[in-house]
Formats: structure tokens, sequence, C-alpha cells
């Protein structure tokens, strides 16, 4: 296998990974993780492209990619937070008060 | 933009910016803060605009024609619309009659309307008004006109209901709106028509191009034009506004309902010159109605009480006769009178609004409360005396010579006498000398029972009038010598020199030869207008002086006559009836419309959206992963059609 078909496979298998924790994990702290996994999916595309086209554009996309989600990341810990400190649980069945 | 037009003198920049600048200051400082002082600004603006006038007429006098586009103002498909100046001699005289007799009711109205609590909001309508009516003047094409045609048509409606607590005032406001509203749907026709097939609404293209156009077309631009011209101007049957107009202030009826306003249709009409060149057929149309006007309107004239009616009737009696003028060939008689009309109208309307402020009346006076005015203001009778004089058409006052020059045109002119109207022709020349009797007739009744005798149903002589200050005596006074001498301008050739011109530029002319842009003087026609002038005085003397009291015995012996006469014979009720019975058949076709179709149609189309949302609500269950589902499933889709579209 090629290089590229190497981190193709790795980019969607954690791609995968990441959609399906999100989706089908009622957790919001492994809803969370899930979002993680996409990102660094699509990070990793970006880094090993940088490499092949002798780019730096997608090494700097890709640090802006890591600190957006670093702050994505905070505020997602601080909703788990402040939902655990209000005494309710984190899971979204829980979390219905937008029902249609 | 205005400024950086290269082609155009600093004077004719003035023109514009100058009324601009003061309303705009006026508006958003004066107005607020120092209201009673929002006079100073437009009495400079007004002095400015006249200097750059009279500074145009000298240049446009030495040969000069501007014809300049300022900007582009729309742009439809390939051809554009043009916001422009055009100053030639048909309207650098008439431009500089009109910001003269401005200015000088602006001096006026300050000292008129000194006390009004609406003095700031007077003044404002008041320079919009001037505004509109020089950019009507200067316009270089129709839709340009058009606009400030509405604008000055708005100016009346505010003025005229000025003083809004008054119910008679409001009516009349919307009785005037209304009316010129029915013209102007004329006026919006004939461009549209003008876009349509004319190729263009600039007056230079549009005229060049008129001989290649469809006589069909042209006759019915023509014609609607005219029905637009006769509501501004008051003409038969559209006059109807004009009368009661008069609950506005008298410096509102002096400047914009007799001196200048009711002429843009005259104007409008001998912009269109060439355009009726093409249509002898409506000129003769033009005529009639002019003649039958100027009849009717003079005879009303003789009947009325109210000061200011006597003057309203006058003035459409006058707009009668430029419309006749035009309708029988004359260019220069219309012009000419327009401009000698405007002078001694404004003079004398000026005079009422002296009489009505000396006697401390509020809006309106009748003869019942004037007589014997002589001694109390002897000032503003002088005045008066000269407006009547040039308005009667004695010599050498300057409504001789254009009553003169209008005159000529009927009884030696070409085209009336004897010429292709045949026995209309006939009918028009005794129309003339008809109204220029009864002119004479009415003003020196007027002048009679305003200012003479002793007559014991009057109150005049007890009422303790008095003079007016020196803002309202001076310009009275210098529109006196300005309605004495104003006739040099006609029989000195000044007006024929700038209209010739024109004449020539225009190309030749089906109807009328240039020597029908002058009058040359011939001692017949002065003759025939001395004749009628003094047959009108003796009339007048007989009625109001010889018999004081006939006035009041005739209408005590029939008082149903005088209420008829009033009321035209029933035709200011047929008017109202007529307008009534349109809206309320409009309002019952709308009513049921919106009922029956709108309302069904409307609540359906939202019905079907209430429906749509209540059912797809049920899908929106609160749990953020089948938001996720859907918004996966959403991603899937639209990728899908991304990779399969392209």
């Amino acid at each position: 296998m090629s290089s590229s078909a190497w981190v193709w496979s790795v980019s969607s298998l954690l791609f995968l990974s990441g959609m399906f924790c999100l989706v089908w994990r009622r957790q919001l702290l492994a809803m969370v993780l899930g979002l993680e996994l996409l990102i660094n999916a699509a990070n990793l595309n970006f880094i090993y492209y940088s490499g092949v086209w002798k780019d730096a554009q997608g090494l700097a996309v890709a640090l802006l990619v890591i600190a957006v989600a670093a702050a994505e990341v905070v505020v997602g810990f601080a909703l788990v937070i402040t939902l655990s400190a209000r005494g309710r649980p984190a899971e979204t069945d829980w979390l219905r008060d937008l029902e249609g | 933009m205005a400024f950086a037009t290269p082609g155009l003198p600093l004077a004719a920049q003035v023109l514009f910016a100058a009324p601009l600048a003061a309303l705009a200051i006026g508006f958003f400082y004066f107005h607020f803060r120092r209201p009673r002082d929002i006079h100073w600004l437009f009495l400079a603006s007004c002095l400015a605009v006249t200097g750059a006038s009279l500074r145009l007429l000298l240049e446009v006098l030495g040969g000069k024609v501007w014809d300049e586009t300022i900007f582009r103002w729309l742009i439809i498909g390939g051809s554009s619309i043009e916001f422009g100046i055009r100053i030639d001699g048909l309207n650098a005289p008439i431009l500089a009659m009109v910001a003269t007799v401005s200015t000088l009711i602006h001096f006026y109205a300050v000292g008129y309307m000194r006390d009004d609590p609406g003095f700031s909001r007077f003044f404002l309508c008041f320079h919009f008004f001037f505004f509109s009516m020089v950019g009507l003047l200067v316009s270089h094409n129709y839709l340009q006109m058009y606009l400030f045609w509405e604008g000055v048509g708005l100016a009346s409606f505010l003025l005229i209901g000025f003083w809004y607590d008054r119910p008679a005032a409001r009516a009349a406001a919307w009785k005037a709106f209304l009316v010129n509203r029915i013209g102007d749907i004329g006026f919006l026709v004939a461009i549209l028509v003008m876009m349509g097939w004319g190729g263009s609404v600039r007056f230079t293209e549009l005229f060049a191009g008129l001989g290649l156009l469809d006589p069909g077309i042209v006759f019915l631009i023509a014609a609607l034009l005219f029905w637009g011209a006769c509501a501004k101007s008051a003409q038969f049957p559209l006059h109807v506004w004009l009368p009661d107009a008069m609950e506005g202030p008298t410096p509102v009826s002096a400047l914009m309902h007799a001196a200048t306003m009711v002429t843009a249709g005259v104007f409008l009409m001998a912009r269109s010159w060439p355009i009726l060149q093409y249509a002898p057929g409506l000129l003769s149309v033009l005529a009639v109605v002019g003649a039958f006007t100027a009849i009717g309107g003079a005879v009303l004239a003789g009947v009325q009480k109210d000061l200011k009616r006597i003057l309203a009737y006058s003035t459409i009696s006058h707009l009668g006769l430029m419309f006749l003028s035009l309708g029988v060939g004359s260019l220069f008689g219309a012009v000419f009178h327009l401009i000698t009309h405007g002078f001694f109208k404004a003079l004398l309307f000026l005079c009422a609004g002296s009489v009505i402020h000396g006697l401390g009346a509020h809006g309106t006076v009748t003869t019942d409360e004037t007589g014997g005015l002589s001694i109390s203001l002897p000032w503003t009778y002088a005045a008066f005396l000269v407006g009547a004089l040039s308005l009667g058409g004695f010599p050498p006052l300057a409504g001789f010579f254009s009553k003169d020059a209008i005159l000529h045109s009927l009884l030696v002119g070409g085209h009336a006498a004897g010429g292709p109207l045949g026995l209309l022709g006939s009918g028009l020349k005794a129309a003339g000398c008809l109204a220029a009797i009864a002119s004479s007739y009415y003003i020196f009744r007027m002048l009679f029972l305003t200012f003479l005798g002793d007559r014991p149903q009057q109150t005049g002589r007890s009422a303790h009038a008095h003079e007016p200050g020196l803002w309202m005596q001076v310009p009275v006074f210098l529109l006196a010598a300005l309605s004495a001498v104003g006739g040099v301008i006609g029989s000195a050739g000044l007006l024929e020199k700038v209209l010739s011109p024109l004449a020539s530029a225009w190309g030749p002319m089906i109807l009328v030869a240039s020597s029908e842009v002058s009058a040359p003087f011939s001692w017949e026609v002065a003759g025939v207008g001395l004749a009628a002038a003094a047959a009108g005085l003796v009339a007048a003397w007989l009625a109001t002086m010889a018999q004081s009291d006939w006035d009041w015995t005739w209408r005590m012996k029939h008082p149903g006559l005088e209420r008829r006469v009033a009321g035209e014979l029933g035709w200011q009720r047929l008017a109202a009836r007529s307008a009534g019975l349109v809206s309320r058949a409009a309002a019952f076709v709308s009513w049921k419309w919106e009922d029956e179709r709108w309302d069904v149609w409307t609540e359906s189309l939202a019905d079907c959206f209430t429906g749509l949302g209540e059912g797809l609500s049920g899908i929106s269950r609160g749990i953020l992963n089948e938001y996720l589902w859907w918004m996966l499933a959403g991603s899937v889709a639209l990728t899908f059609m991304i990779v399969l579209c392209f």
C-alpha cells in the first residue's frame, strides 16, 4: 500500500469512529471526544498533503485547527461541568428542552 | 455630479444649489432651533436665484442656449433618463419673472405670517415650492419636469391646507390634490407613450424625431399633455379646485395659485409647441377650451363676493386667455401674458392680503366687510389701482400690451382670422373681446366695492383698517412698478428676440410662421383693446357706483340665481358628485375583491405553511443525536448531489 493509501485509511477510520461516537453515544463527554476524532481525521490530511505538495499552508491550517479544537473542547467541557454542577446528568436523553 | 458639469455657468448651478442648501439648513437646524429666524435663509436663497436668473436671461439675450446633462438618473436597458438643465429663450424670461415675483412674495410673507405659530413650517413649504417651480422650468426632459410638477403639486397641497385646523382648508387641499392627480395621470401616460414609441423624453431628441413618428402617436402625446396642463392650469372642466384653493394663506394664493404654479400648464404647452404643431386639431381644442374658460371665469369673477375668489376666477379666466392664445398659434401672446399676468395678479392678491390683514380678518374677506377703504388704506388703494388698470388693459400698463398681443393674434393673426378655423375663428375673436370687457368689469367692480363708496350694506368704512408694515408694503410697491412697466419686455422686442431663435431651431412649423413669435403694434387692435377696457370700466361704474347697492339688490331679488351662479350652474356639484361616485365604486370593488378573493387566497396560503410547520414539528423531539443523524443524512445527500451534478 502506498503511503497516501495508508493516510487515507487511517483518517477515514478516525472519521468514521468519530462520527459513530458522535451519533450513537448519549454522553456529552463522549460526543466531545467524537468531535475531536473528526477534527483530527481532517487534520491528518492537511499535514500529509502539506508534505506532499511542499506547501506550508497545510501546516498552518493544521495549527489553526488544533487551536480551534482546543477552544472547542474547553467550551464542551465547560458545558459538561456546568450541567454536573447543577445536578443534571450530562446525557442527551435528559436534555430535551428544544422538543418541538 | 452637479458641480462638475463644465458646460453650465455658475448662475445655472445656483438655481438648484441655493434653494437646496437653504431647505436643508432650514429643515435640520432653523426649524427646530430658531424657527422665528428661518426667513433670512430663504430670502437669501431667493435673492441668489433671482440674481442668477437675471444673469441667465442676459446671456440668453446674447444668443446663448444651454442644454446640459448633469447626471444620469435612471438607466433602463440601453436608454437612460438624465437629469439636466435646459435654459433657452422660452424659459429664461419666465424664470426671471418667477424668481422676481417669488422673492417679493417671500418678503411679503414675512410680514403676513409673522404672528402665525407655523411660521417656519410655512416658509419651508413655500420655499420647497419655489425650488420645485424653478426645477420645473429648467428641466431638459419631460420626466424630470414631471418630478418637479409633482413637487409643486405637493407644495400646493401642503400650503392650501396650511391652517389644517379649519375643515374648509383641509377639504380644499384634498380637492386640489385629487383634481391635480387626475390631470397628472394624463401627463404620466404621455411620458410613458413617449418612452414607448417616441424614443426619448428629452425635449431636443423627442422633437427632432417627431416627423418620423406615427401621427396618431404624436396626437396622443399632445392630447395627454394637454389633459395634464388643464388640471394644473385650472382649465374647464378641471378648474374646480382653484377657487377653493383660496383657503390657503394669501401669499400662497398670490404666488402659487395666481402668478406661477398655475401657469405651469401654459408653460408645458409652450414647451411642447413642436408636438402641438403635429396635432393641429388639438390646437383648435386648446383654443375652444381656453375661450370657454376665459369667458366662464370672467363671468363668475363678476358675481363673487369673496375678494380672493374674485381673483381666483380672474386667474382662471386669464389662464384661459393664454390657452386661447396658444390655440390660435401665438406662442408670443401666451408667454407675454404669462409674465405680465404674474406681475399684476401677484400684486392684486397681495393688495387683497393687505386688506385682509388691515381689517384684522383671518383667512378671507367679502365685499360686505369692505367699502370705502381708500381712506384708511391709501397706499394699498394706489397699488391696487395700478394692478386693476394693468389687468383691465389700460395703456401704458403691462396688461395692455400682453392682452394686445393676444387680441392681435386673434383679430389679425393668420390662423384665426379667416384662416383654417372659419366660423370657429369668429367665435374665438368674439370670446377674446368679451373676456377683455369682462376682465375690466370685474376688477373695477372689485376696486369700487373694496375701496370706494359709502354703502349701508358694507362695514369697511367703520372698521378702522390699518396699513401693513414695510415688509408687506415694499414688495407691493415693487410689484406695482413691475405691473406698470412690465409691458416693455414684449413691446420693446425683448421677448421677440429670445423667442425667435427657438422658432427657427424648431424648424418649419406647420401652422405658425415665425412672425407669430411677435405681435406688431397696430392701432386697430389697440383701439379694440382700449374700447373693451373702457366698456368694462363704465359697466363696473354703473353697477357699483352710479347705483351703489345694485350688487346687493339683485341678490335679494333673486336668491336662487346667486346660489346657482356661485355653484357654477351646478358644475361644482356635478364634479363633486361624480368624484364621490367614482371613489365609492372603487371602494366597493376593492372591498368585494378583498373580502372574497384576496383574503381567501392569502389565508389559504398562510394555512399551508402553518400545516407544514405543524407536521414537521413532530420530527424535532429534542434529542441531540437525532438531529445529528439528520445532519449526517443531509451532508451525505448534499455530497451526492454535488458529485452527480459536477
